[in-house]
């Protein structure tokens, strides 16, 4: 390589990059360089490290019972707060419904976000785009319980809904506190995550594919029917895992549209860390929460495959 | 096992005038103390736990702002949940940091686990204690681990507007088939076993051993579909029209019919539940803070604060010779004749803080079957 010749200055911003470049070395030397690679992924490692500290702990607590005595977690380890769980009717019941909610919330959510996708990316005039965009961003701006306390004045019984019912002569009827209460609510929740993991499963469908089926002779049933969706399972399955695991954990909208008798697992796993001071079988009860919403996310991903979120993946 | 059933005798909570004449010299002792110039450094700030509305106002009113004033000493309140700064504390003292909080405002059933803990300080040298009732003295703990401050009643509330004939006179009324899902229990609930307990024909003396006659009334109550919630939820749905009864704490009642609520309250024949509050401190502050925080308490337990206090929130204090507020003179839910004392009814601590956990897991088994 030719030498710059003299009158040739080093531009500043050359120089600057040569003492990051020093100073990176001497972080982490060239000799490294083979393991940069878990740089990277370091910070997530730690993370994910701690979250399983914690459910090491939790592991733990949940094999100590409750001292009423001293208020104090037992030396031994002991299954009898499984064994309590397992065989209450409280918890059966109560896992039941969250675990119907759940199915029920992701169908009827999935159904909802599909069109309202597909019209997201479809969509020709740029300003009904945008109006769509911010219908479905709006939401995320206001929080969970903000929302359900919305829901609470809207289908109340003097509530905006019962108010225009009352005008067609229909008297004022309970709308809230009750299962399907609960299951709107998730639904208006769920819909813009839903609709976030469609659209790019949707995205990468050519509008031709759509075309081509038409142009043979395929009605708009049979192209959603046996082109569209097919090519949108990974889209379907990726939006409805993330909308049933976050359905069944969900703890916000039962507690405030359910009136108190519509709990779901994780009010009752509340009840016990904070109500009867129970941290046994408060941790028991949430680890068998979050092996039955792995074995069920496995089960689906086994038998589905694990759709967007498989990351290129098995599809 | 003693008989758990405590029916509070009034004499034993107002003393005599003897007590009281002591009352107005011990009066003085809080601001001379908080004068002391051999106190230890004072704190920026002291953190006291509170329940919010009505029940803040009325500590920040009668005791945090006096306070202030007599020490310079802000008064941070955290309205973080009863429940939820239980554990937190708890971890704290576990791990020997220092506590989030200076003070817990507390039922006295949550300060007494938290007492069986042993994560609270001795309050036995508070110098007002001397001229307190018997309520103030948490039952079956040695010394003073909690200063109960005032008692309350779980009263029913009711629309008076669905009352055409007067009040309710029984619990029973919850069972009238014209209140199906017009009626708020606790979603716990406190403050309904008990009754529940004599309205389905059963005895106290029998609790804890045999509360069935209990489980069997909330169950008839269940077919009522009754909303199960919290203070706030309680004020909003008397609000919203969405029910007509409560099994609720007669200060919310109060607040809420303060608030243009149309709302009364009666202790129906079968009784209604009495139980106590209080203040603590958990173990691990510094020294300093410990000495001023006990002045908190202290000062919060004189004639002074406890009469503006207690004005506040509508509920009887634990010192002699407090004047009822004009608007709760001769009502049950405010106590003051041994004959309202012993319509209500009060279960040992002990008891309640044995079986609390048993009873809430059985009337949740009920209400989410």
């Amino acid at each position: 390589m030719p030498n710059p010749s003299p009158e040739f200055r080093y531009p500043l911003h050359w120089r600057l990059m040569d003492a990051v470049e020093r100073i990176a070395d001497l972080v982490w030397p060239r000799r490294l360089s083979r393991h940069t690679g878990w740089l990277f992924i370091a910070p997530a490692l730690l993370l994910v490290g701690l979250l399983v500290l914690g459910l090491i702990q939790i592991a733990d607590a949940s094999l100590r019972t409750l001292d009423t005595s001293t208020f104090l977690m037992s030396e031994d380890w002991s299954t009898e707060n499984y064994r309590k769980a397992l065989s209450s009717s409280t918890y059966l019941t109560v896992a039941w419904r969250s675990l119907s909610a759940a199915v029920l919330t992701t169908v009827l959510t999935l159904i909802l976000a599909f069109p309202y996708a597909w019209a997201l990316v479809r969509v020709k005039k740029a300003w009904i785009r945008k109006a769509l965009l911010i219908t479905l961003f709006l939401p995320f701006f206001i929080g969970q319980v903000v929302r359900a306390y919305g829901w609470l004045i809207i289908l109340g019984n003097s509530g905006m809904v019962n108010e225009a019912l009352s005008l067609v002569g229909v008297t004022p009827m309970r709308l809230l506190f009750n299962y399907g209460a609960v299951v709107f609510g998730l639904v208006q929740y769920m819909l813009p995550f839903a609709v976030l993991l469609l659209v790019p499963a949707l995205t990468a469908i050519p509008e031709e594919t759509e075309t081509a089926a038409g142009s043979l002779g395929a009605s708009w049933p049979r192209i959603l029917w046996h082109v569209l969706l097919p090519m949108a399972k990974p889209g379907l399955i990726g939006a409805g895992l993330v909308v049933f695991t976050l359905t069944l954990t969900d703890f916000a909208v039962p507690a405030m549209l359910g009136g108190g008798g519509q709990d779901f697992i994780a009010n009752a796993i509340y009840d016990q860390f904070f109500r009867t001071a129970d941290q046994g079988l408060g941790s028991a009860l949430a680890l068998i929460l979050v092996a039955a919403g792995s074995v069920l996310v496995g089960l689906v991903f086994m038998i589905f495959g694990a759709g967007t979120l498989a990351m290129g993946g098995r599809k | 096992m003693s008989n758990p059933v405590y029916r509070p005798n009034r004499r034993a909570l107002l003393r005599g005038t003897a007590a009281a004449g002591a009352a107005a010299l011990i009066g003085s002792l809080p601001a001379r103390r908080l004068m002391a110039q051999d106190a230890p450094a004072k704190p920026a700030e002291i953190i006291v736990r509170a329940w919010g509305g009505s029940w803040v106002e009325a500590l920040k009113k009668g005791v945090s702002d006096p306070f202030t004033a007599a020490t310079g000493i802000q008064v941070r309140h955290d309205l973080t949940e009863d429940n939820e700064i239980q554990p937190k504390v708890w971890a704290s003292v576990a791990q020997g940091r220092v506590p989030p909080i200076h003070i817990n405002w507390d039922t006295t059933t949550n300060a007494t686990k938290s007492a069986l803990r042993g994560v609270t300080e001795d309050l036995s040298d508070l110098a007002n204690l001397a001229n307190t009732t018997d309520l103030a003295k948490p039952v079956g703990l040695d010394g003073y681990p909690i200063v109960n401050t005032y008692g309350y009643v779980y009263v029913l509330a009711y629309r008076p507007g669905a009352f055409p004939d007067g009040a309710p006179t029984s619990w029973k009324v919850l069972l009238d088939p014209k209140f199906k899902g017009r009626i708020a229990l606790y979603n716990d609930g406190i403050g309904f076993h008990f009754p529940a307990q004599v309205a389905g024909g059963g005895n106290l003396e029998d609790i804890p051993g045999n509360m069935q006659p209990a489980w069997d009334f909330i169950t008839q109550v269940k077919q009522q579909q009754p909303l199960l919630g919290e203070d706030p939820d309680f004020t909003a749905w008397f609000q919203n029209g969405e029910i007509d009864i409560a099994c609720t704490i007669s200060t919310n009642a109060r607040e809420a019919k303060k608030n243009g609520v149309d709302l009364a309250w009666t202790v129906p024949e079968e009784g209604a539940k009495f139980d106590t509050d209080g203040l603590w401190i958990p173990k691990g502050l510094p020294e300093n803070e410990l000495y001023w925080a006990k002045e908190y308490i202290n000062f919060a337990i004189s004639q002074d604060a406890q009469q503006v206090w207690c004005d506040g929130l509508g509920l009887p204090g634990v010192v002699p010779g407090l004047t009822p507020p004009e608007d709760l003179v001769g009502d049950p839910s405010y106590p003051d004749t041994p004959e309202e004392m012993a319509h209500l009814i009060r279960i040992s601590t002990k008891v309640q803080v044995e079986n609390e956990s048993e009873w809430f897991s059985k009337f949740k088994e009920i209400m989410q079957g």
